[in-house]
Protein backbone atom coordinates (compact mmCIF):
# COMPACT_ATOMS: atom_id res chain seq x y z
CA UNK A 1 0.00 0.00 0.00
CA UNK A 2 2.63 2.52 -1.18
CA UNK A 3 -0.04 5.18 -2.72
CA UNK A 4 -2.83 4.94 -0.44
CA UNK A 5 -5.43 7.57 -1.28
CA UNK A 6 -5.39 10.62 0.33
CA UNK A 7 -9.06 11.77 1.96
CA UNK A 8 -9.69 14.96 1.44
CA UNK A 9 -13.32 14.83 3.44
CA UNK A 10 -14.60 12.63 5.73
CA UNK A 11 -18.01 12.33 7.23
CA UNK A 12 -18.41 10.16 10.54
CA UNK A 13 -21.90 9.54 11.37
CA UNK A 14 -22.52 12.94 10.23
CA UNK A 15 -26.78 13.79 10.79
CA UNK A 16 -27.92 17.08 9.93
CA UNK A 17 -31.68 18.26 11.15
CA UNK A 18 -33.73 21.30 10.18
CA UNK A 19 -36.58 22.56 12.48
CA UNK A 20 -35.83 19.09 14.36
CA UNK A 21 -36.45 17.13 11.27
CA UNK A 22 -33.41 14.74 10.21
CA UNK A 23 -32.65 15.57 6.53
CA UNK A 24 -29.13 13.33 6.85
CA UNK A 25 -29.36 10.40 9.27
CA UNK A 26 -25.94 9.32 10.03
CA UNK A 27 -23.62 9.32 7.10
CA UNK A 28 -20.56 7.83 7.00
CA UNK A 29 -18.36 9.00 3.95
CA UNK A 30 -14.82 9.04 2.49
CA UNK A 31 -14.40 11.17 -0.51
CA UNK A 32 -11.01 10.47 -1.82
CA UNK A 33 -8.52 13.99 -3.34
CA UNK A 34 -8.13 14.11 -7.07
CA UNK A 35 -11.09 11.90 -7.94
CA UNK A 36 -14.72 13.12 -9.25
CA UNK A 37 -17.63 11.36 -6.11
CA UNK A 38 -20.44 11.58 -8.57
CA UNK A 39 -23.99 11.61 -5.88
CA UNK A 40 -27.12 10.45 -7.02
CA UNK A 41 -30.39 9.37 -5.90
CA UNK A 42 -34.36 10.29 -6.50
CA UNK A 43 -35.05 14.11 -5.24
CA UNK A 44 -35.58 14.22 -1.56
CA UNK A 45 -32.92 12.35 -0.93
CA UNK A 46 -30.76 15.02 0.94
CA UNK A 47 -27.89 14.74 -2.10
CA UNK A 48 -28.05 18.45 -1.46
CA UNK A 49 -28.44 19.28 1.93
CA UNK A 50 -25.17 16.81 2.00
CA UNK A 51 -23.29 19.04 -0.49
CA UNK A 52 -24.47 22.15 1.34
CA UNK A 53 -22.91 20.64 4.76
CA UNK A 54 -19.77 20.48 3.59
CA UNK A 55 -19.24 24.32 2.67
CA UNK A 56 -21.87 25.13 5.83
CA UNK A 57 -24.10 26.96 3.16
CA UNK A 58 -27.12 25.23 5.20
CA UNK A 59 -25.96 27.31 7.80
CA UNK A 60 -28.07 30.25 6.30
CA UNK A 61 -31.60 28.85 7.19
CA UNK A 62 -33.63 29.18 10.24
CA UNK A 63 -32.96 26.42 13.03
CA UNK A 64 -30.27 23.72 12.09
CA UNK A 65 -28.01 21.43 14.02
CA UNK A 66 -25.47 18.90 13.05
CA UNK A 67 -24.48 15.94 15.24
CA UNK A 68 -21.23 13.49 14.34
CA UNK A 69 -18.26 15.28 12.58
CA UNK A 70 -17.28 16.43 8.91
CA UNK A 71 -13.68 16.60 8.84
CA UNK A 72 -11.95 18.18 5.91
CA UNK A 73 -8.15 17.36 5.74
CA UNK A 74 -8.85 15.75 9.40
CA UNK A 75 -10.25 19.03 10.85
CA UNK A 76 -13.88 19.26 12.19
CA UNK A 77 -15.27 21.95 10.16
CA UNK A 78 -18.12 22.36 12.25
CA UNK A 79 -15.84 22.66 15.54
CA UNK A 80 -16.80 25.98 16.99
CA UNK A 81 -13.74 27.94 16.14
CA UNK A 82 -13.31 26.71 12.47
CA UNK A 83 -13.13 29.61 9.89
CA UNK A 84 -16.31 29.21 7.66
CA UNK A 85 -15.12 32.51 5.63
CA UNK A 86 -11.54 30.46 5.05
CA UNK A 87 -13.73 27.36 4.38
CA UNK A 88 -15.86 28.46 2.13
CA UNK A 89 -12.96 29.98 -0.37
CA UNK A 90 -11.14 26.45 -0.06
CA UNK A 91 -14.40 24.64 -0.91
CA UNK A 92 -15.73 26.00 -3.51
CA UNK A 93 -19.92 25.91 -5.15
CA UNK A 94 -21.42 25.53 -8.49
CA UNK A 95 -25.21 26.07 -8.00
CA UNK A 96 -28.17 24.25 -10.02
CA UNK A 97 -28.79 27.89 -11.52
CA UNK A 98 -26.09 29.51 -13.11
CA UNK A 99 -26.31 33.17 -11.29
CA UNK A 100 -23.84 35.72 -12.43
CA UNK A 101 -24.15 38.36 -10.31
CA UNK A 102 -24.65 42.14 -11.97
CA UNK A 103 -21.61 42.97 -12.92
CA UNK A 104 -19.03 42.59 -15.38
CA UNK A 105 -17.68 39.51 -16.67
CA UNK A 106 -14.36 40.49 -15.35
CA UNK A 107 -15.76 41.59 -11.96
CA UNK A 108 -17.91 38.37 -11.55
CA UNK A 109 -14.07 36.45 -11.68
CA UNK A 110 -12.46 38.20 -9.51
CA UNK A 111 -15.24 38.53 -6.67
CA UNK A 112 -12.93 36.23 -4.84
CA UNK A 113 -9.80 37.12 -5.10
CA UNK A 114 -11.11 40.65 -4.30
CA UNK A 115 -12.38 39.52 -1.13
CA UNK A 116 -9.42 37.55 -0.20
CA UNK A 117 -7.16 41.26 -0.65
CA UNK A 118 -5.37 41.17 -3.96
CA UNK A 119 -5.80 44.70 -5.52
CA UNK A 120 -2.49 44.65 -8.25
CA UNK A 121 -4.20 44.92 -11.61
CA UNK A 122 -1.77 42.42 -13.28
CA UNK A 123 -2.69 39.90 -11.26
CA UNK A 124 -6.05 40.13 -11.37
CA UNK A 125 -5.48 40.06 -14.95
CA UNK A 126 -4.08 37.10 -14.82
CA UNK A 127 -6.19 35.33 -12.92
CA UNK A 128 -8.86 36.27 -15.12
CA UNK A 129 -7.36 34.69 -17.91
CA UNK A 130 -6.52 31.31 -16.22
CA UNK A 131 -9.97 30.95 -15.09
CA UNK A 132 -12.09 31.77 -18.08
CA UNK A 133 -9.43 29.19 -19.85
CA UNK A 134 -10.03 26.72 -17.60
CA UNK A 135 -13.41 26.92 -17.26
CA UNK A 136 -13.67 26.91 -21.31
CA UNK A 137 -14.86 30.69 -21.69
CA UNK A 138 -11.96 32.03 -22.26
CA UNK A 139 -11.98 32.15 -26.33
CA UNK A 140 -16.04 33.31 -26.47
CA UNK A 141 -15.81 36.14 -23.82
CA UNK A 142 -11.42 37.38 -23.70
CA UNK A 143 -12.88 40.71 -26.21
CA UNK A 144 -15.64 41.93 -23.82
CA UNK A 145 -14.40 41.16 -20.35
CA UNK A 146 -16.28 44.28 -19.37
CA UNK A 147 -19.55 43.51 -20.61
CA UNK A 148 -22.12 42.70 -18.04
CA UNK A 149 -22.42 38.49 -16.74
CA UNK A 150 -26.42 38.55 -17.34
CA UNK A 151 -26.13 39.04 -20.66
CA UNK A 152 -24.75 35.83 -21.65
CA UNK A 153 -26.33 32.88 -22.21
CA UNK A 154 -27.21 29.95 -19.68
CA UNK A 155 -24.63 27.77 -20.60
CA UNK A 156 -21.93 30.47 -20.93
CA UNK A 157 -23.31 32.02 -17.10
CA UNK A 158 -22.44 28.76 -15.72
CA UNK A 159 -19.06 28.23 -16.79
CA UNK A 160 -18.33 31.80 -15.95
CA UNK A 161 -19.73 30.78 -12.46
CA UNK A 162 -17.14 27.95 -12.79
CA UNK A 163 -14.45 30.20 -13.19
CA UNK A 164 -15.66 32.81 -10.43
CA UNK A 165 -14.71 29.17 -8.21
CA UNK A 166 -11.25 28.36 -9.81
CA UNK A 167 -10.72 31.98 -9.56
CA UNK A 168 -9.95 31.32 -5.77
CA UNK A 169 -6.53 30.81 -4.97
CA UNK A 170 -7.46 28.80 -1.81
CA UNK A 171 -9.85 26.14 -3.77
CA UNK A 172 -9.42 22.32 -2.98
CA UNK A 173 -12.79 21.14 -3.16
CA UNK A 174 -15.30 22.00 -6.00
CA UNK A 175 -19.21 20.95 -5.43
CA UNK A 176 -21.58 20.91 -8.06
CA UNK A 177 -25.99 20.86 -7.29
CA UNK A 178 -27.07 19.71 -10.71
CA UNK A 179 -24.70 22.04 -12.16
CA UNK A 180 -26.06 21.09 -15.84
CA UNK A 181 -29.72 20.54 -15.26
CA UNK A 182 -30.72 23.80 -17.41
CA UNK A 183 -27.99 23.72 -20.02
CA UNK A 184 -27.89 22.19 -23.03
CA UNK A 185 -25.78 19.30 -24.52
CA UNK A 186 -22.73 21.39 -25.92
CA UNK A 187 -22.82 23.42 -22.89
CA UNK A 188 -23.04 20.30 -20.51
CA UNK A 189 -20.25 18.56 -22.52
CA UNK A 190 -18.03 21.65 -21.61
CA UNK A 191 -18.96 21.58 -17.88
CA UNK A 192 -18.04 17.58 -18.20
CA UNK A 193 -14.86 18.02 -20.06
CA UNK A 194 -13.74 21.06 -17.39
CA UNK A 195 -14.50 18.68 -14.73
CA UNK A 196 -11.88 15.66 -16.23
CA UNK A 197 -9.40 18.21 -16.23
CA UNK A 198 -9.75 20.09 -12.94
CA UNK A 199 -9.84 16.58 -10.81
CA UNK A 200 -5.83 16.45 -11.35
CA UNK A 201 -5.73 19.58 -9.12
CA UNK A 202 -9.19 19.35 -6.71
CA UNK A 203 -11.62 17.23 -5.29
CA UNK A 204 -15.02 16.95 -7.08
CA UNK A 205 -18.24 16.00 -5.64
CA UNK A 206 -21.11 16.04 -8.44
CA UNK A 207 -24.63 15.71 -7.40
CA UNK A 208 -26.72 15.18 -10.28
CA UNK A 209 -30.29 13.92 -11.45
CA UNK A 210 -28.85 12.49 -14.88
CA UNK A 211 -27.37 9.19 -13.29
CA UNK A 212 -26.14 8.94 -17.11
CA UNK A 213 -24.07 12.04 -16.09
CA UNK A 214 -22.70 10.57 -12.93
CA UNK A 215 -21.45 7.07 -14.91
CA UNK A 216 -19.85 9.56 -17.46
CA UNK A 217 -17.72 11.57 -15.37
CA UNK A 218 -17.26 10.22 -11.96
CA UNK A 219 -15.12 7.91 -10.33
CA UNK A 220 -17.04 7.00 -7.09
CA UNK A 221 -20.47 7.37 -7.02
CA UNK A 222 -22.86 7.51 -4.08
CA UNK A 223 -26.40 6.88 -3.86
CA UNK A 224 -28.58 8.49 -1.65
CA UNK A 225 -32.45 7.84 -0.48
CA UNK A 226 -34.49 9.51 1.96
CA UNK A 227 -31.42 11.28 3.96
CA UNK A 228 -29.20 7.87 3.83
CA UNK A 229 -26.49 7.19 2.06
CA UNK A 230 -27.00 3.67 0.45
CA UNK A 231 -24.09 2.90 -0.70
CA UNK A 232 -21.00 4.01 -1.94
CA UNK A 233 -17.86 3.06 -4.52
CA UNK A 234 -16.71 2.54 -8.11
CA UNK A 235 -18.83 3.70 -10.43
CA UNK A 236 -18.36 0.70 -12.55
CA UNK A 237 -19.40 -0.97 -9.53
CA UNK A 238 -22.15 0.72 -8.70
CA UNK A 239 -23.66 1.05 -12.40
CA UNK A 240 -22.95 -3.03 -12.86
CA UNK A 241 -23.24 -4.77 -9.85
CA UNK A 242 -24.48 -3.28 -6.82
CA UNK A 243 -24.24 -4.87 -3.38
CA UNK A 244 -27.52 -2.80 -2.58
CA UNK A 245 -30.86 -3.93 -4.55
CA UNK A 246 -32.62 -0.34 -3.97
CA UNK A 247 -28.87 0.94 -5.77
CA UNK A 248 -29.59 -1.34 -8.72
CA UNK A 249 -33.74 -0.34 -8.88
CA UNK A 250 -32.44 3.09 -9.24
CA UNK A 251 -29.69 2.50 -11.78
CA UNK A 252 -31.57 1.00 -13.95
CA UNK A 253 -34.76 3.10 -13.98
CA UNK A 254 -36.67 0.76 -12.07
CA UNK A 255 -38.03 3.93 -9.63
CA UNK A 256 -36.76 7.25 -8.56
CA UNK B 1 -83.22 37.79 -14.99
CA UNK B 2 -79.27 38.12 -16.89
CA UNK B 3 -77.50 40.78 -17.80
CA UNK B 4 -75.54 40.63 -20.71
CA UNK B 5 -71.95 40.50 -20.63
CA UNK B 6 -71.41 43.28 -23.77
CA UNK B 7 -73.37 45.50 -20.98
CA UNK B 8 -71.70 45.14 -18.06
CA UNK B 9 -68.33 45.33 -19.72
CA UNK B 10 -69.32 48.62 -21.70
CA UNK B 11 -70.64 49.76 -18.06
CA UNK B 12 -66.75 48.98 -16.73
CA UNK B 13 -65.25 50.87 -18.96
CA UNK B 14 -67.63 53.67 -18.89
CA UNK B 15 -67.35 53.79 -14.68
CA UNK B 16 -63.65 53.06 -14.65
CA UNK B 17 -62.69 55.99 -17.41
CA UNK B 18 -64.95 58.49 -16.03
CA UNK B 19 -63.10 58.06 -12.23
CA UNK B 20 -59.96 57.96 -14.30
CA UNK B 21 -60.82 61.26 -16.29
CA UNK B 22 -62.21 62.69 -12.63
CA UNK B 23 -59.14 62.20 -11.28
CA UNK B 24 -56.86 63.70 -13.67
CA UNK B 25 -59.02 66.57 -14.26
CA UNK B 26 -59.30 67.39 -10.33
CA UNK B 27 -55.20 67.10 -10.15
CA UNK B 28 -55.20 69.13 -13.38
CA UNK B 29 -57.44 72.03 -12.23
CA UNK B 30 -55.47 72.29 -8.96
CA UNK B 31 -52.48 72.75 -10.74
CA UNK B 32 -53.42 74.64 -13.50
CA UNK B 33 -55.40 77.16 -10.88
CA UNK B 34 -52.16 77.82 -9.00
CA UNK B 35 -49.79 78.48 -11.68
CA UNK B 36 -52.18 80.52 -14.00
CA UNK B 37 -53.23 83.11 -10.23
CA UNK B 38 -49.31 82.60 -9.07
CA UNK B 39 -47.18 82.10 -12.42
CA UNK B 40 -47.01 86.20 -13.78
CA UNK B 41 -45.62 86.99 -10.14
CA UNK B 42 -42.64 84.22 -11.04
CA UNK B 43 -39.40 86.58 -12.04
CA UNK B 44 -35.97 86.37 -11.74
CA UNK B 45 -36.06 89.18 -9.25
CA UNK B 46 -38.78 86.72 -7.08
CA UNK B 47 -36.50 83.97 -7.12
CA UNK B 48 -33.21 85.33 -6.48
CA UNK B 49 -33.90 89.01 -3.98
CA UNK B 50 -35.05 88.72 -0.25
CA UNK B 51 -38.68 89.04 1.01
CA UNK B 52 -39.18 93.21 2.01
CA UNK B 53 -42.48 93.86 4.88
CA UNK B 54 -43.20 90.28 5.79
CA UNK B 55 -43.66 88.91 2.30
CA UNK B 56 -46.11 91.57 0.92
CA UNK B 57 -43.02 93.23 -1.19
CA UNK B 58 -39.85 91.59 -2.39
CA UNK B 59 -38.44 87.61 -2.92
CA UNK B 60 -38.18 84.66 -2.09
CA UNK B 61 -34.40 84.05 -1.73
CA UNK B 62 -34.42 82.94 1.80
CA UNK B 63 -37.32 80.46 1.67
CA UNK B 64 -35.69 79.24 -1.43
CA UNK B 65 -32.41 78.00 0.44
CA UNK B 66 -34.39 77.00 3.35
CA UNK B 67 -36.48 74.85 1.36
CA UNK B 68 -33.10 73.28 0.10
CA UNK B 69 -31.15 73.26 3.20
CA UNK B 70 -33.88 71.47 5.69
CA UNK B 71 -34.72 68.77 3.75
CA UNK B 72 -31.51 67.80 2.36
CA UNK B 73 -30.28 67.97 6.16
CA UNK B 74 -33.31 65.98 6.73
CA UNK B 75 -32.38 63.49 4.42
CA UNK B 76 -28.88 63.14 5.29
CA UNK B 77 -30.00 62.22 8.78
CA UNK B 78 -32.27 59.72 8.03
CA UNK B 79 -31.08 57.82 5.33
CA UNK B 80 -27.94 56.21 7.36
CA UNK B 81 -30.37 55.71 10.07
CA UNK B 82 -33.10 54.26 7.84
CA UNK B 83 -31.03 51.88 5.68
CA UNK B 84 -28.91 50.81 8.55
CA UNK B 85 -32.32 50.11 10.13
CA UNK B 86 -33.66 48.49 6.84
CA UNK B 87 -29.91 46.36 6.67
CA UNK B 88 -30.44 45.07 10.42
CA UNK B 89 -34.34 43.99 9.99
CA UNK B 90 -33.25 42.11 6.42
CA UNK B 91 -29.85 40.77 6.81
CA UNK B 92 -28.99 40.61 10.44
CA UNK B 93 -31.68 39.19 11.97
CA UNK B 94 -34.64 36.44 11.32
CA UNK B 95 -38.23 37.03 11.26
CA UNK B 96 -38.68 37.11 15.20
CA UNK B 97 -40.88 38.73 17.82
CA UNK B 98 -38.26 41.98 17.75
CA UNK B 99 -38.49 42.32 14.17
CA UNK B 100 -42.13 42.44 13.80
CA UNK B 101 -42.46 44.63 16.35
CA UNK B 102 -39.85 47.39 14.75
CA UNK B 103 -41.63 46.91 11.78
CA UNK B 104 -44.82 47.86 13.21
CA UNK B 105 -43.63 50.38 15.11
CA UNK B 106 -42.07 52.20 11.73
CA UNK B 107 -45.72 51.39 10.11
CA UNK B 108 -47.52 52.85 13.03
CA UNK B 109 -44.85 56.01 12.66
CA UNK B 110 -45.77 56.50 9.61
CA UNK B 111 -48.99 56.73 9.87
CA UNK B 112 -48.65 60.08 13.04
CA UNK B 113 -49.88 63.03 11.70
CA UNK B 114 -47.23 65.15 11.00
CA UNK B 115 -47.95 68.15 13.57
CA UNK B 116 -48.10 65.43 16.21
CA UNK B 117 -44.06 65.02 15.46
CA UNK B 118 -44.03 69.15 15.27
CA UNK B 119 -44.98 69.03 18.81
CA UNK B 120 -42.45 66.10 19.68
CA UNK B 121 -39.69 68.30 17.70
CA UNK B 122 -40.68 71.78 19.55
CA UNK B 123 -40.83 69.78 23.15
CA UNK B 124 -37.46 68.06 23.46
CA UNK B 125 -35.29 69.62 20.58
CA UNK B 126 -36.20 73.71 20.95
CA UNK B 127 -37.05 73.42 24.49
CA UNK B 128 -35.42 70.76 26.64
CA UNK B 129 -32.48 70.49 24.41
CA UNK B 130 -32.37 74.15 24.27
CA UNK B 131 -31.68 74.10 21.02
CA UNK B 132 -34.10 77.01 19.79
CA UNK B 133 -36.11 77.29 16.75
CA UNK B 134 -33.47 76.18 13.95
CA UNK B 135 -32.64 74.12 10.51
CA UNK B 136 -31.12 71.86 13.07
CA UNK B 137 -34.12 71.05 15.30
CA UNK B 138 -36.21 71.17 12.15
CA UNK B 139 -33.85 68.47 10.04
CA UNK B 140 -33.91 66.46 12.57
CA UNK B 141 -38.12 66.67 13.26
CA UNK B 142 -38.43 65.80 9.56
CA UNK B 143 -36.01 62.93 9.60
CA UNK B 144 -37.99 61.12 12.31
CA UNK B 145 -41.12 62.10 10.69
CA UNK B 146 -39.13 60.63 7.10
CA UNK B 147 -37.77 57.61 8.62
CA UNK B 148 -41.02 55.02 8.66
CA UNK B 149 -40.72 56.19 4.72
CA UNK B 150 -36.74 55.44 4.33
CA UNK B 151 -36.95 52.30 6.71
CA UNK B 152 -39.57 50.25 4.08
CA UNK B 153 -38.64 51.49 0.94
CA UNK B 154 -35.25 50.11 2.04
CA UNK B 155 -36.53 47.16 2.64
CA UNK B 156 -38.25 46.75 0.48
CA UNK B 157 -35.66 47.09 -2.13
CA UNK B 158 -33.41 44.62 -0.57
CA UNK B 159 -35.34 42.03 -0.09
CA UNK B 160 -35.95 42.56 -3.64
CA UNK B 161 -32.74 41.57 -4.33
CA UNK B 162 -32.53 37.62 -5.44
CA UNK B 163 -31.45 35.17 -2.31
CA UNK B 164 -29.25 33.49 -5.14
CA UNK B 165 -26.52 36.50 -5.13
CA UNK B 166 -26.44 35.84 -1.75
CA UNK B 167 -25.90 32.56 -1.69
CA UNK B 168 -22.99 33.00 -4.52
CA UNK B 169 -21.60 35.70 -2.54
CA UNK B 170 -21.45 33.77 0.80
CA UNK B 171 -20.16 30.58 -1.47
CA UNK B 172 -17.60 32.74 -2.82
CA UNK B 173 -15.72 33.30 1.01
CA UNK B 174 -17.63 36.96 1.22
CA UNK B 175 -18.79 37.79 5.61
CA UNK B 176 -22.30 39.02 5.71
CA UNK B 177 -21.20 42.78 5.32
CA UNK B 178 -19.01 42.09 2.18
CA UNK B 179 -22.01 40.64 0.95
CA UNK B 180 -24.36 43.72 1.86
CA UNK B 181 -21.41 45.89 0.41
CA UNK B 182 -20.38 44.59 -2.77
CA UNK B 183 -23.83 42.85 -4.01
CA UNK B 184 -26.58 43.65 -1.73
CA UNK B 185 -26.62 47.88 -1.45
CA UNK B 186 -25.53 48.45 -5.11
CA UNK B 187 -28.82 46.08 -6.49
CA UNK B 188 -31.13 48.16 -4.27
CA UNK B 189 -29.70 51.54 -4.61
CA UNK B 190 -32.47 52.29 -7.21
CA UNK B 191 -35.30 51.64 -5.02
CA UNK B 192 -33.32 52.94 -1.77
CA UNK B 193 -32.88 56.62 -4.05
CA UNK B 194 -36.53 56.42 -4.91
CA UNK B 195 -37.60 56.23 -0.88
CA UNK B 196 -34.92 59.00 -0.38
CA UNK B 197 -36.58 61.44 -2.97
CA UNK B 198 -40.15 60.38 -1.83
CA UNK B 199 -38.81 61.48 1.61
CA UNK B 200 -37.07 64.63 0.52
CA UNK B 201 -40.72 65.54 -1.07
CA UNK B 202 -42.58 65.08 2.34
CA UNK B 203 -40.31 67.26 3.57
CA UNK B 204 -40.55 70.35 1.14
CA UNK B 205 -44.36 69.80 1.15
CA UNK B 206 -44.20 69.77 5.33
CA UNK B 207 -45.89 73.21 7.61
CA UNK B 208 -46.94 72.43 10.85
CA UNK B 209 -43.73 70.20 11.69
CA UNK B 210 -41.55 73.03 10.04
CA UNK B 211 -43.31 76.28 12.00
CA UNK B 212 -42.62 74.18 15.02
CA UNK B 213 -39.59 73.64 15.09
CA UNK B 214 -37.37 75.42 12.67
CA UNK B 215 -39.25 78.80 13.43
CA UNK B 216 -40.21 80.67 10.18
CA UNK B 217 -37.41 83.30 10.50
CA UNK B 218 -37.03 85.57 7.04
CA UNK B 219 -33.24 86.07 7.39
CA UNK B 220 -30.77 84.45 5.36
CA UNK B 221 -29.64 81.30 7.90
CA UNK B 222 -26.00 80.93 8.20
CA UNK B 223 -25.34 78.68 10.44
CA UNK B 224 -27.73 75.01 11.38
CA UNK B 225 -28.80 76.85 15.18
CA UNK B 226 -30.33 79.76 13.09
CA UNK B 227 -34.20 79.50 12.10
CA UNK B 228 -35.30 79.17 8.80
CA UNK B 229 -38.80 79.68 6.80
CA UNK B 230 -39.20 77.03 4.26
CA UNK B 231 -41.45 77.94 0.78
CA UNK B 232 -44.16 75.59 2.21
CA UNK B 233 -44.39 77.90 5.42
CA UNK B 234 -44.27 81.07 3.49
CA UNK B 235 -46.92 80.27 1.89
CA UNK B 236 -49.13 79.97 4.45
CA UNK B 237 -48.06 82.47 6.20
CA UNK B 238 -48.78 84.76 3.63
CA UNK B 239 -52.32 82.98 2.88
CA UNK B 240 -53.14 83.30 6.18
CA UNK B 241 -52.44 86.39 7.34
CA UNK B 242 -53.18 88.04 4.43
CA UNK B 243 -50.16 89.15 3.75
CA UNK B 244 -49.69 88.98 0.08
CA UNK B 245 -52.21 86.63 -2.05
CA UNK B 246 -49.98 87.38 -5.34
CA UNK B 247 -47.17 86.42 -3.21
CA UNK B 248 -48.60 83.13 -2.00
CA UNK B 249 -49.24 81.92 -5.16
CA UNK B 250 -46.69 82.33 -6.72
CA UNK B 251 -44.56 80.88 -3.72
CA UNK B 252 -47.01 77.71 -4.19
CA UNK B 253 -46.21 77.91 -8.17
CA UNK B 254 -42.40 77.47 -7.54
CA UNK B 255 -43.04 75.04 -4.82
CA UNK B 256 -45.42 73.19 -7.36
CA UNK B 257 -42.52 73.17 -9.95
CA UNK B 258 -40.69 72.08 -7.39
CA UNK B 259 -42.20 68.90 -6.17
CA UNK B 260 -43.18 68.23 -10.22
CA UNK B 261 -39.20 68.26 -10.69
CA UNK B 262 -38.76 65.93 -7.62
CA UNK B 263 -41.51 63.41 -8.54
CA UNK B 264 -40.10 63.63 -12.36
CA UNK B 265 -36.44 62.93 -10.61
CA UNK B 266 -38.12 60.21 -8.40
CA UNK B 267 -39.92 58.66 -11.70
CA UNK B 268 -36.60 58.31 -14.12
CA UNK B 269 -34.82 56.77 -11.63
CA UNK B 270 -37.86 54.15 -10.70
CA UNK B 271 -38.01 53.15 -14.65
CA UNK B 272 -34.17 53.24 -14.87
CA UNK B 273 -34.25 50.65 -12.00
CA UNK B 274 -37.17 48.42 -13.58
CA UNK B 275 -34.79 48.51 -16.96
CA UNK B 276 -31.94 47.33 -15.37
CA UNK B 277 -33.04 44.32 -13.68
CA UNK B 278 -34.83 43.78 -16.26
CA UNK B 279 -31.55 43.32 -18.83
Amino acid sequence: MSDAPTIKIALKNFKFFQERKPLLNGITLDVVANRILGVIGPAGSGKTTFLRSLNRLNDLMPDTHIEGQLLLDGEDIYHPGFNVVSLRKRVGMLFALPVALPMSIYENVVYGPRLSGIRKRERLDQIVEQSLKAAFLWDEVKDRLQMSGLRLSGGQQQRLCLARVLAMEELEVILLDEPCSGLDPISTAKIEEALTVLKQKYTIILVTNNTKQAARVADDTAFFLLGDLIECGKTEKIFTVPDDKRTNDYVTGRFG
Amino acid sequence: MRVSPKFTQALAVLLLGSATLLTLAVLFFVIAFVLVKGLPGVTWDFLTTAPKEMGKEGGIFPTLVGTILLPLLAIGIAVPLGVGTAIYLTEYTRENRMTRALRFGTDCLAGIPSIIFGLFGFIFFVVMLKMGWCLLSGALTLAIMVLPTIIRTSEEAIRSVPNAYREVSFSLGATRWETVIKVILPNALPGIVTGMVLGVGRSIGETAAVIFTAGSSLRMPLTVFDSVRTMSVHFYILAREGISNEKAYATASVLIISVLLINLVAYTMMHRFISKRAK
